[in-house]
């Protein structure tokens, strides 16, 4: 394992290197180690299983060098990185890649400069960077003993589905630059998804958690809630095709925002003219209820860091308040190129992500890390519920995209789990689960919220880098369409 | 191996000094080798024997070389030349064998057979203590859990093999600078239609990827193939309008020549773009379809049908989604409810549907083994309507007392191989597109696949096209954009009509399953086909 004083001195003395090259005029050396450990949850009570059926890792280090290099008229940039050598001979195979691939770019400013100081520090768990292959086995039965312990207990003993994962990722990184950046970063992510059913039934439940420490996670209590919520849904009706008013829950909120509203809000979908918010920047986008903000410095959550990959301290970037557009994510590169006199972008997200992982062989994008959403009066869930007097909780959504490109904002997905019809602003009946699909707009979904509840949860969705800390949103008039007749 | 050649003089300074301080300099890796590891893999594998209760090892160690660049709007955004070495180590071990995985990229410094002997070892002693760790829990609860099982693979012929990669022009011959100028040319062609194409984007990639397969079983397989693939993006807006958007791929598991004009378009790249940046600003000025509530005729064409497959025919036959395994992330089978009650040897097609998945034909799905050294076999999915058999890997066989077809594979060597779609087509017909257009009283041409969104258990979908056409008395008339079709699969499926002979593969480089998600290249594609859908439209927002 590679500890962040390595990675510290190897930057530091591959800028000492790099300064001293012909044509550098500017230069960033960044060097990360990471771990990705997942642990795979697969029990059928009526196939034969594994039960866990592979606990895995990856892992890797490297080096990644940005230089900008001047010789005659145009200043020239180039990328080049190295896989696990953090040595001064990683640094010169680095900038040899650099060299050789440089090129000019007319959009390209300059390097990032230092802003501001940090907010976190020694926010990960020394534990986890520690923890034994025994113990990650030993999470991962503890997720499926947690749902199987809760079907046994009902007496739910066949047609059981157990599914997911715990995953754990270690990271360190450090970066410095010609520009006086100097810093290191260090986190630690635990998080479990757990999807159990009663295949017979139909029904299907969600459980999750999440935490920075490992004193803290309990995959036991996710396989539990998971099963828990499956049962609940036993009995689930069909409803016909039509417009209802619906609450969203916390995973097709996070699915939503994590799929189409935030990569509408970077300044990528800008760059790419591919956003329904291009050139409404100022101007009214969502009902005034919806305020939405990437925030990467709070204490605890498992999206925080305490600075970029390109070494900008991490912090609140406003995106939407109350219902007005008010700011793009933005990395280093593209927060200089769409600068104006009128508009400024803080470019806090400029991150390596790759599988998780902050990757030495990526450029810097732009990615979220903890989103928030929040309402402008936010409610309890019960009273939530009571502004339906005819319309459907949904609990779990799944695949959802754009169907004509991020800009047109038209989305479809179907709601696959945790559902349910509500009346007189009570739950009366489960909904069944793979029979209904949304069709809609995104920009009609953040128009005609009429609540927001006050209860936020961190919640994860399968293959997004960030964290979205949701609470249930009630919306007015969505499409919903009745699908699947022939399975019953 | 050789000390990397291109090199700055003060680099080479730099490095001359490192070397006399005694500091390791990195080796270029290159896919050659292959040649020179290859002992060490088997040797680690040979003492593998040693291990008490280790049932099985396999260990793949994957090179892929490549150059790459990219260009938006004729200005260059960024290329490159580099080369990463990965190993992924499969052990089955325990009592009650069970699987323990480990896998990680290798740098040049560690090329060395020795500094990679002993990374390697060290891989081994994690997968063999996770492995034991899971076979002790799974000891454990078994008897609150009796569907708890050993692993069982199904047996296949533990093969010695070499395979090269094939290429007319060999992607490592080509200078990046010209796979920058073609970025840069073709790009700033496609914006500089005019004003009402904002943004233009060209991505190409060429290289060789070379894996090696070796198992305690004794099976040790070579394989190399080379990939190029151009990837373009246009949008196009009327002033005030809603922009229209394309995003497609050129490639194949071949040399430069894809890009030049051997591939299934049978055009350059530069012409492959320019063609689809003018098809998306003619959409610009084209009506919004309107949505249906009730099915009409469609009529599919095969760029579509290479999504449609994907989604309602490859990913429902693949055995591990059918057993259950992918239920928390890409969702299960509609095929398959358990071993006894299952759609296998039911019809569940109209009867002039025949679709197969076929790793020995060409395009992205194309191989000779998969990532278990299984060897690869033409897998009849749906015959006349009847669904035959599932995509299968070894454990998956065992379970559905089954052969193993070989359809397994893994995006990098450090992932864990998964169940994945090859070439996966709809079979040709013997009816001429013309033909079956010109039946159509009352119906509409859905034109080259988009997006797709797809049920839990693929039961149900709605996929975008790039054009609709409505079809009036057998002509094609009036042009639609933001368009689509919903349906249910097996309704979908029944409803065919009309099967056409112009069957094409298409490369799909961006299949996403598994946890943590790998994206996978396959082939898809089909013959022109005739059903019924419900059409899709774009709902103002």
């Amino acid at each position: 394992m590679i500890d962040t004083g390595m990675l510290r001195t190897c930057v530091r003395d591959g800028i000492d290197f790099l300064k001293k090259q012909k044509d550098v005029i500017d230069a960033e050396v960044f060097a990360s180690w990471n771990e990705h450990i997942t642990v795979r949850i697969n029990y059928t009570s009526d196939i034969p299983c594994n039960g866990i059926h592979e606990p895995k890792s990856t892992q890797g280090c490297g080096i990644a060098v940005r230089v900008v290099f001047g010789s005659g008229k145009e200043t020239k940039v180039g990328f080049g990185s190295s896989s696990n050598n953090i040595t001064p001979g990683g640094v010169v195979e680095a900038f040899n890649k650099a060299k050789r691939n440089k090129i000019y770019d007319p959009d390209f400013v300059s390097l990032p400069a230092p802003v501001g100081k940090a907010v976190l520090e020694n926010y990960h768990d020394p534990a986890v960077f520690e923890i034994s292959d025994e113990t990650i086995v030993h999470l991962g039965w503890q997720g499926l003993k947690g749902a199987l312990g809760e079907y046994n207990q009902k007496r739910f003993r066949t047609s059981i589905i157990a599914g997911g994962d715990i995953t754990i990722i270690k990271e360190r990184m450090a970066i410095a630059s010609t520009k006086g950046i100097d810093d290191f970063d260090e986190s630690t992510i635990l998080t479990t998804n757990i999807t159990s059913m009663i295949e017979r039934e139909n029904v299907k439940g969600t459980g999750w958690n999440t935490s920075t420490h490992v004193s803290h996670f309990n995959p036991e209590e996710a396989g539990r809630e998971s099963a828990e919520r499956a049962i609940k849904t036993i009995g689930g009706e069909r409803i016909s095709s039509g417009t209802y008013d619906v609450i969203f829950g916390r995973q097709p909120v996070a699915d939503l925002f994590a799929n189409i509203v935030i990569p509408a809000l970077s300044l990528s979908s800008v760059n790419a003219t591919d956003t329904p918010f291009l050139g409404k920047l100022g101007q009214m986008v969502a009902s005034e209820l919806l305020t939405v903000y990437d925030d990467g410095a709070i204490k605890g959550a498992i999206g925080s860091k305490k600075i970029s990959c390109e070494g900008i301290p991490t912090g609140r970037t406003d995106l939407i308040h109350n219902g007005f557009l008010v700011g793009f994510l933005a990395n280093n590169y593209l927060s200089k190129k769409f600068a104006s006199k009128v508009a400024s972008f803080v470019p806090r997200n400029g991150f390596r992500f790759e599988k998780g992982k902050r990757s030495h062989t990526r450029q810097p994008g732009i990615f979220p890390t903890n989103i928030v959403i929040e309402g402008k009066e936010e409610v309890s869930g019960r009273s939530l519920l009571s502004k339906l007097s005819n319309g459907i909780y949904i609990g779990r959504i799944w695949y959802t995209y754009p169907m004509n490109g991020l800009a047109a904002g038209d989305f479809t997905s179907t709601i696959i789990a945790d559902s349910y019809v509500v009346k007189g602003g009570e739950i009366v009946n489960p909904l069944r689960p793979n029979t209904v699909r949304i069709n809609s707009n995104i920009m009609d979904i953040i128009r005609k919220i009429i609540a927001i509840s006050n209860d936020k949860r961190q919640t994860i969705v399968w293959g997004s880098e960030e964290v979205v800390h949701t609470p249930e949103i009630a919306v007015q008039g969505v499409q919903l369409d009745n699908i699947s007749d022939f399975i019953g | 191996m050789h000390i990397d050649a291109d090199i700055t003089p003060a680099a080479t300074t730099i490095q001359n000094k490192e070397r006399k301080r005694g500091i390791p300099i990195a080796n270029r890796i290159k896919t050659e080798l292959i040649d020179t590891l290859r002992e060490t893999v088997v040797k680690v594998i040979r003492q593998t024997g040693s291990l008490k209760d280790c049932r099985y090892v396999d260990v793949r160690l994957g090179i892929y070389e490549a150059k790459y660049a990219h260009a938006e709007n004729g200005k260059a955004k960024g290329m490159g030349e580099d080369a990463s070495l990965s190993f992924g180590i499969r052990m089955l071990a325990g009592e009650i064998s069970a699987w323990g995985f480990y896998g990680q990229p290798v740098g040049g410094i560690e090329a060395g057979p020795k500094s990679f002997g002993k990374i390697l070892d060290l891989g081994v002693r994690k997968a063999y203590a996770r492995a034991i760790a899971n076979a002790n829990k799974k000891a454990e609860l078994k008897p609150f859990a009796s569907s708890l099982t050993e692993v069982t693979l199904a047996g296949t012929d533990a093969r010695k093999d070499t395979l090269h990669s094939v290429f007319d022009e060999d992607p490592r011959s080509v200078p990046v600078k010209e796979i920058l100028a073609l970025c840069i040319k073709t790009s700033g062609a496609m914006h500089g239609i005019g004003k009402d194409v904002p943004y233009a984007s060209i991505d190409v990639q060429t290289g060789i990827h070379r894996e090696l397969f070796c198992s305690t079983e004794g099976a040790c397989i070579d394989q190399a193939h080379a990939l190029t693939q151009g990837t373009i993006t246009v949008v196009a807006q009327r002033a005030g309008g809603v922009p229209e958007i394309c995003h497609d791929y050129l490639g194949d598991l071949r040399g430069w020549e894809v890009l030049q004009g051997k591939n299934i378009y049978r055009q350059s790249l530069a012409d492959f773009a320019w063609m689809r940046a003018h098809e998306t600003l003619e959409l610009t000025e084209a009506e919004f379809l309107p949505a249906t509530n009730e099915p009409v005729v469609v009529v599919t064409n095969p760029h579509f049908n290479a999504l449609l497959v994907h989604e309602i025919v490859g990913h429902p036959t693949e055995a591990d989604r059918a057993l259950k395994l992918e239920t928390a992330y890409a969702g299960r089978s509609w095929l398959l409810r358990d071993l006894q009650d299952n759609e296998l040897g039911k019809q569940i097609a109209s009867s002039l549907v025949n679709a197969y998945s076929d790793p020995c034909v060409n395009g992205y799905g194309h191989y000779k083994y998969d990532a278990e050294g299984t060897p690869a076999k033409r897998v009849n999915l749906i015959e006349n309507g009847v669904f035959r058999e599932f995509m299968n890997g070894r454990e998956h066989a065992a379970i559905l007392k089954h052969r193993p077809n070989g359809s397994m594979r893994a995006t990098e060597s450090h992932d864990v191989p998964l169940v994945r779609m090859t070439n996966t087509v709809f079979a040709n017909g013997n009816k001429s597109p013309a033909e079956i257009l010109a039946e159509v009283k009352d119906g509409y041409f859905i034109v080259n696949h988009r997006i797709p969104s797809i049920s839990e258990s693929r039961e149900n979908f709605r996929i975008s096209a790039q054009k609709v056409y409505k079809i009036e008395s057998g002509k094609i008339t009036k042009l639609y954009r933001q368009g689509g079709i919903t349906a249910d699969s097996k309704d979908f499926l029944m409803n065919i009509d009309a099967v056409g002979n112009d069957f094409s593969i298409f490369p799909i480089p961006n299949c996403g399953k598994g946890q943590p998600m790998q994206t996978m290249r396959v082939g898809n594609g089909g013959p022109t086909l005739r059903s019924r859908a419900k059409l899709t439209g774009h709902r103002a927002g």
